[in-house]
């Protein structure tokens, strides 16, 4: 059996030494969140996670979810775990309290989402697409839509969908052929069929609210002629209570390699009633108001199933007795050593460690500039968090996923044939890690997006938000003793992604294909780099309090030591990335398609 | 005959115009108008050249110039015209005035003297009718067009009985003298740029009334797409003015053949006439067919609906029929919707029109050509742009437009008007045979030496090109000639090919034919560098320019610089290292780093400071020259013309200057290899420099300035960081600072200011919206 311990005493470490959130207190609006306010909310969502929602996640993959006349069913409990869940209030973490929200910050949530995506990632799609609705309402609904729609997101009592994808058109969404038809009272009829609507029918709450990609009959071709309408499965009544059906459909779901207990459906609309969201033919720009953050959410998914890979893992290898160490028995009065002494079981473990905490830090940073640029008091400083917030979502969203099916897969190496085995539970994760590679935009997509549109943006701005501050951390950090064995390679590692950026960024402008051609590499690349800089900002964290003698001493020490290996073992792979990207478009493309 | 002095009779906005040039040239000139009939009676003509001194832009190219020009009547002063070589008459159009003042001046002015009218529209023949025979010898058209000292064009037509040297003095004069590209025109209405000019605007204006097309879709293609400048046809009616526009209409259908295309194309439109008749006559007037509506404390942009004739939001325009075609005009003439149209009616008209007016209004089609470009500003003559859609397609095009195909189309029968041959540019004649295109003597260009040969070396940024005589010349070809590595790449390789000077090559000259000598370094990189913090390299990019710059000055052969337009920046700096600088009279130099936050850091701030040190004029002592040198280049000043340059010391005393920029290559080819012949590198300067005592004197300077908000809180910090390198760092008035600490002392300056928050704002800001930020 799998286990789960969410990992508080690390999401302090971050929140209080890495990110510093007790400056959250300070931004308007968030006066309450303090350290102890968050460190107990959190306490108490661990609770939730270990104890509720993880002992379904086993169970919810082998029963999946069931499709009869219509009805989807979700697997046995969880149903329950969801009404403790929004009767804790979860749903409304960090919702506005006008609708009836708890109004803490977006960090917190961040941080939640892990324990939840590692306890039981099937059921953290529900609230997970409920959430991205309700920020996509709040920021473009209309202020009657709002009042009547928000408050049942928020209280968890309805759930939200995004229906953007159809039969031939996922990633080129100007291609969407679903129609609305402006009708007298001002509302619409929605006609056309949703493919891979996550959570798009279910028995978890009373109502769900579609949010749908549309065209109106007077739309300009391609993604400027899209507009997002608001379609419920239940036409409320004057009184807020579900009404009548409206023309909204599950046609089928789907049989997926993972995440079974979420259910996929086929939706089908037809003259289906819904409400125009933002502005005609705008509706791109809600949807990836929807998007950013759903692939930040998506990133965190990563994070959390690398988690919980990473300490089946270490279980696994510390019990599991077999052969002897290379340098003699370590444990001569047991009948073998645990496989944990061997190098290689320890390059595995670690490898899985280090990126985990390092992406943990690293999507810390993120969730508190999404924080920053929405409540800091000064324009300048919240336009600077959301230009990192922009240049760092693709690369969350690609590299902790990445990082996730990794983690899964050392978690299922390091169990040998037992990984293999369904009850062990961690091919579980594998198999639950591989759509988050896909999803909310391709992980190829995500690089796209990385040289495509951040890269060049305003001639390389976006960018000064990271590239600034690595800077000025390593040239302070190499002059100090006890830090320039982490801050050198990282520097070394720096230059190679600065060389990188500046030779992509000037080939890319004369032959898009050679950016094209260095994408995924490169945001691999920066993605390593800017793990690295977590890691120092870890290691000179730690050091400090070992200095100081404060705290827990064999947690410190085990951030300096993983942070050696980052350096040492892991951050090099930049060296190779950085020759390939060197090597260009030609060899991807001088091969004819026919010759494939 | 040689023009020393000259007069110029009438001193309206050409008139004056054109004093005021004779003026540029180093000419004393004679301005008169009439009497004034009360107070000094010459107030008109001392008006005007008060007026000069204020216009924008400066029709003098220093003020001091204004002590050139003489004014004065023509009641008290006709005794003036005695002395003078050349007077150019223009006054009202009108044909019996014109007549009675030439009687009144022939028996006054030097005999053998030229006298030229400024008429744009009254024949030739007409002006002399009447006027005696020495008048009639001694008289020529001379057609400016304005403003005189920046538009290129002359028109110059001779009579029957005109004295051929006397034209040909006069011609040799306004080319090498005033710098004008002079086209000999026949007697003919509108002589050549106006006779096609104003078709092409009535055309154009009709076919978008026609097409009901907005003004501006009508100026987003009749602009750019066709290499006219953006301002197209109506914002090119507004500059010119609304109501000037019927008088040329009327002067032209007086005088006009029976058969001229123009008549059948003649229209007044109710909206146009509308607006004259209230006062929106363009700029000059409550505005045009666009203007800027301030009315609630904005500037809003607006344009006239060409139907309703009413003001609205006027919109920016993205047509895709000009995207889709990108720089093949046939794609444009053929594009599918009325825009396309639009196009194809316009070129097919005007094209048309102008191929059937040779050998009418000319002999040649370059003459044609010469006048729409230099006269209208266009990129490519009328021929040129019937070879960029090939004259058989150009044919078919008439055909189809129901429009007769020209003589001159059929005579080409398919062959283009234009071809190189043996590296030589040749025209299609009347005849049907191609000639060469021959340049004045002494006009040396480029552009000639590149369809002649291909260049020795080049690069992304820059090409070499052997110009003849042992001289090897630089041409930059970035975009806006920004200077960046390449550029600094092939100054590398010039200096290797040049060696010592004693062996194939002798004289480096760095020249080219843009409108913008260069306008600095290239931004968009240095932005993007910073942007990800890229110090070393932008560092070592600091540094390669400093030693690339030294390495030109102490070279052991002459380099000359031959600039025109813009010189900016690192474009100003190359020049402020040149052994010679021979200036185009409009080069426009300036240190303007200031504006994107930086100091001049290859070498500007050390060589500028080096001349003001030197100049014989200032006051002695050693602030004068730093509090100089701190002046020009925190004000980012900017020279207006080369005679400026001078008094600003960017350019040095013994610098030239060429009026003609046909002749500008020559002039620095002739002075490279003069160079050449004893040549011997400048010595190193020494700089005696005051240090901190220095630098708080500056300070407090500055303080001053901040506390009158005439400096920004980063104007502060960058002009702080300037006074540190030109009071010489920590330097101390005992130990005299070599060139190398002072470049060092520049590029500390420079790598402290790229770093700050401030002056990447300023690049930033500089970059999206091309002007500099007040922060």
């Amino acid at each position: 059996m799998p286990i789960y311990k969410a990992p508080l005493e690390d999401v302090r470490f971050v929140l209080d030494e890495i990110v510093g959130a007790d400056k959250l207190a300070q931004l308007p609006g968030y006066e309450d969140a303090t350290p102890d306010l968050i460190n107990q909310v959190l306490e108490e969502g661990a609770k939730l996670c270990e104890e509720v929602l993880f002992p379904l996640n086993q169970s919810g993959d082998e029963e999946g979810c069931t499709f009869e006349n219509g009805v989807v069913r979700t697997p046995k409990g969880f149903k329950e775990a969801y009404d403790t869940y929004i009767a804790a209030g979860w749903q409304g973490l960090s919702c506005d309290p006008n609708y009836g929200g708890q109004g803490l910050p977006k960090l917190v949530n961040t941080m939640l989402e892990e324990f939840i995506c590692s306890a039981n990632l099937s059921f953290g799609m529900y609230p997970g697409l409920s959430l991205g609705a309700y920020n996509a309402l709040s920021m473009y609904g209309s202020e009657e839509l709002k009042q009547r729609f928000l408050g049942r997101l928020v209280d968890g009592t309805w759930s939200g969908t995004m229906c953007l994808t159809e039969p031939h058109c996922g990633t080129d969404l100007g291609l969407i052929r679903t129609k609305a038809v402006p009708q007298e009272d001002g509302s619409h009829k929605i006609t056309g069929t949703k493919i891979f609507i996550s959570a798009g029918e279910h028995d978890l709450t009373e109502n769900i609210l579609h949010l749908v990609l549309a065209r109106l009959p007077d739309a300009p071709a391609g993604t400027r002629g899209i507009s997002l309408f608001l379609v419920p499965k239940f036409l409320p009544k004057d009184d807020g209570t579900p009404g009548p059906r409206n023309g909204v459909a599950c046609g089928s779901i789907e049989h997926k390699m993972g995440i079974k207990a979420s259910s996929t459906c086929v939706m089908n609309f037809e003259d289906a009633t819904g409400w125009l969201v933002g502005e005609p033919h705008k509706g791109m720009r809600a949807m990836f108001v929807m998007m950013n953050a759903a692939r930040l959410a998506v990133g965190i998914q990563g994070l959390g199933l690398a988690e919980v890979s990473y300490q089946n893992a270490v279980n696994y290898a510390r019990e599991r007795l077999q052969g002897r160490s290379l340098k003699g028995a370590k444990h001569p009065d047991k009948p073998a050593d645990p496989i944990i002494v061997h190098p290689d079981v320890r390059k595995n473990l670690l490898t899985a460690r280090a990126y985990t905490e390092g992406a943990r830090a690293l999507g810390a940073l993120v969730g508190y500039h999404l924080d920053v640029a929405e409540r800091h008091p000064d324009p300048r400083t919240r336009k600077e968090a959301d230009e990192f917030v922009q240049l760092m979502t693709p690369i969350v969203k690609a590299l902790f996923t990445d990082i996730g099916f990794d983690a899964a897969n050392i978690a299922v190496q390091v169990h040998g044939g037992h990984g293999f085995i369904w009850e062990t539970g961690v091919e579980q994760y594998v198999r639950d890690a591989r759509i988050c590679q896909i999803y909310e935009g391709t992980n190829g997509i995500q690089a796209l997006d990385l040289v495509g549109r951040k890269l060049g943006q305003d001639m390389g701005r976006l960018l000064r938000r990271f590239f600034h501050p690595v800077a000025a951390d390593i040239e302070t950090d190499m002059e100090k003793e006890e830090l320039a064995e982490f801050a050198l390679p990282l520097a070394k590692a720096f230059a190679k992604l600065q060389q990188a950026t500046a030779i992509i960024a000037q080939k890319g402008l004369k032959d898009p294909e050679e950016a094209g051609a260095a994408a995924s590499d490169y945001l691999r690349l920066f993605g390593l780099v800017a793990l690295g800089w977590m890691w120092l900002r870890m290691v000179k964290a730690a050091q400090a309090k070992l200095a100081a003698g404060e705290g827990n001493a064999a947690f410190y020490d085990a951030k300096v030591k993983t942070a050696r290996f980052y350096m040492a073992k892991l951050l090099p792979q930049t060296n190779a990335l950085f020759i390939t990207i060197m090597a260009g478009a030609k060899p991807l493309m001088e091969l004819e398609d026919a010759a494939f | 005959m040689q023009i020393k002095r000259a007069a110029v009779i009438g001193s309206g906005v050409m008139g004056s115009g054109i004093a005021a040039h004779f003026a540029n040239a180093g000419i004393p000139v004679v301005l008169l108008d009439i009497a004034s009939k009360e107070g000094d009676r010459s107030a008109i003509a001392k008006g005007a050249v008060q007026k000069l001194l204020k216009a924008d832009p400066a029709p003098f190219m220093h003020p001091k110039n204004a002590k050139l020009v003489t004014p004065g009547n023509l009641e008290d002063d006709l005794h003036l015209l005695a002395e003078v070589d050349w007077i150019v008459e223009a006054i009202v159009e009108n044909p019996a005035i014109k007549a009675d003042l030439y009687t009144r001046i022939d028996p006054v002015r030097k005999e053998g003297s030229v006298v030229s009218s400024n008429t744009s529209t009254i024949p030739l023949n007409v002006l002399v009718e009447g006027q005696s025979e020495a008048f009639q010898r001694d008289f020529l058209i001379t057609h400016f067009f304005n403003p005189p000292r920046y538009m290129r064009l002359l028109e110059i037509v001779g009579g029957e009985k005109t004295r051929p040297d006397a034209l040909a003095a006069v011609a040799d004069f306004c080319d090498r003298n005033l710098g004008k590209g002079v086209v000999r025109c026949k007697d003919t209405p509108g002589f050549i740029a106006n006779r096609i000019g104003v078709y092409w605007i009535q055309t154009a204006i009709n076919a978008a009334v026609d097409l009901g097309l907005t003004v501006e879709e009508a100026d987003a293609i009749v602009g750019r797409p066709m290499g006219i400048p953006k301002t197209g046809v109506f914002g090119l009616v507004d500059l010119v003015g609304l109501d000037l526009m019927p008088h040329i209409a009327k002067s032209l259908l007086a005088t006009l053949p029976e058969n001229d295309a123009y008549r059948a194309a003649f229209r007044e439109h109710p909206v146009i006439t509308k607006m004259i008749a209230e006062g929106y006559t363009g700029r000059k007037g409550k505005g045009g067919f666009y203007r800027l509506n301030r009315a609630g404390g904005q500037k809003v942009k607006e344009a006239i609906d060409l139907t309703t004739g009413e003001y609205r939001r006027s919109e920016k325009v993205k047509l895709e029929s000009v995207s889709a075609a990108g720089r093949d005009l046939k794609a444009l003439a053929d594009f599918p919707d009325k825009t396309g149209q639009y196009a194809r009616k316009v070129l097919a008209q005007t094209l048309a029109y102008a191929a059937s007016l040779v050998p009418e209004i000319a002999d040649s089609i370059v003459a044609v050509d010469e006048g729409m470009r230099l006269g209208y500003n266009w990129k490519h003559g009328p021929f040129e742009l019937i070879d960029r859609l090939g004259t058989a397609w150009f044919a078919d095009l008439c055909r189809s437009e129901g429009i007769p195909v020209p003589a001159l189309v059929e005579t080409a029968a398919g062959q283009p008007f234009y071809r190189v041959e043996d590296g030589k540019l040749q025209h299609l004649t009347t005849a049907g045979v191609y000639d060469n295109v021959v340049r004045p003597e002494g006009v040396l260009l480029l552009s000639d030496i590149k369809r002649a040969s291909k260049p020795v070396w080049k690069n992304g940024s820059a090409s070499l090109w052997d110009i003849g005589d042992g001289v090897l010349c630089v041409e930059f070809t970035s975009k806006m000639n920004a200077v960046d590595g390449d550029i600094m790449a092939a100054y590398g390789k010039a200096m290797g090919l040049i060696g010592d000077g004693k062996g194939q090559w002798k004289a480096l000259v760095i020249h080219n034919e843009a409108d913008n000598f260069s306008v600095g370094a290239n931004l968009g990189l240095a932005l993007f560098a910073l942007n990800i913090g890229m110090w070393p390299q932008i560092e070592e990019m600091v540094e390669g320019g400093q030693r690339t710059y030294r390495a030109l000055k102490y070279a052991p052969f002459p380099v000359v610089a031959a600039p025109s337009g813009l010189a900016l920046g690192g474009g100003c700096e190359i020049l402020l290292h040149s052994d010679h600088v021979q200036a185009h009279a409009e080069t426009y130099m300036g240190l303007v780093e200031v504006g994107v936050g930086l100091i001049p850091a290859w070498g500007g701030c050390t060589e500028m400071l080096a001349r003001y040190s030197k100049n014989p004029k200032a006051p002695k002592g050693l602030m004068p020259p730093i509090a100089t040198a701190f002046e020009t280049i925190s004000l980012a000043k900017v020279a207006k013309s080369a005679a400026e340059a001078k008094d600003l010391m960017y350019l040095r005393a013994s610098d030239g200057i060429t009026m003609n920029r046909d002749r500008l290559l020559a002039d620095a080819k002739a002075k490279a290899l003069e160079l050449a012949q004893s040549y011997t590198p400048p010595e190193k300067t020494t700089y005696t420099l005051p240090g901190p005592t220095g630098r708080t004197a500056l300070e407090l300077f500055l303080e001053g300035f901040a506390l009158q908000g005439k400096a920004t809180p980063h104007d502060q910090v960058v002009c702080g960081a300037l006074a540190e390198v030109l009071t010489g760092g920590n330097a101390d008035i005992t130990e005299p600072v070599t060139e190398e600490r002072m470049l060092g002392l520049e590029r500390k300056a420079f790598m402290e200011l790229v770093r700050t928050s401030g002056t990447i704002d300023r690049v930033e800001h500089m970059l999206t919206t091309g002007k500099p930020l007040r922060n």
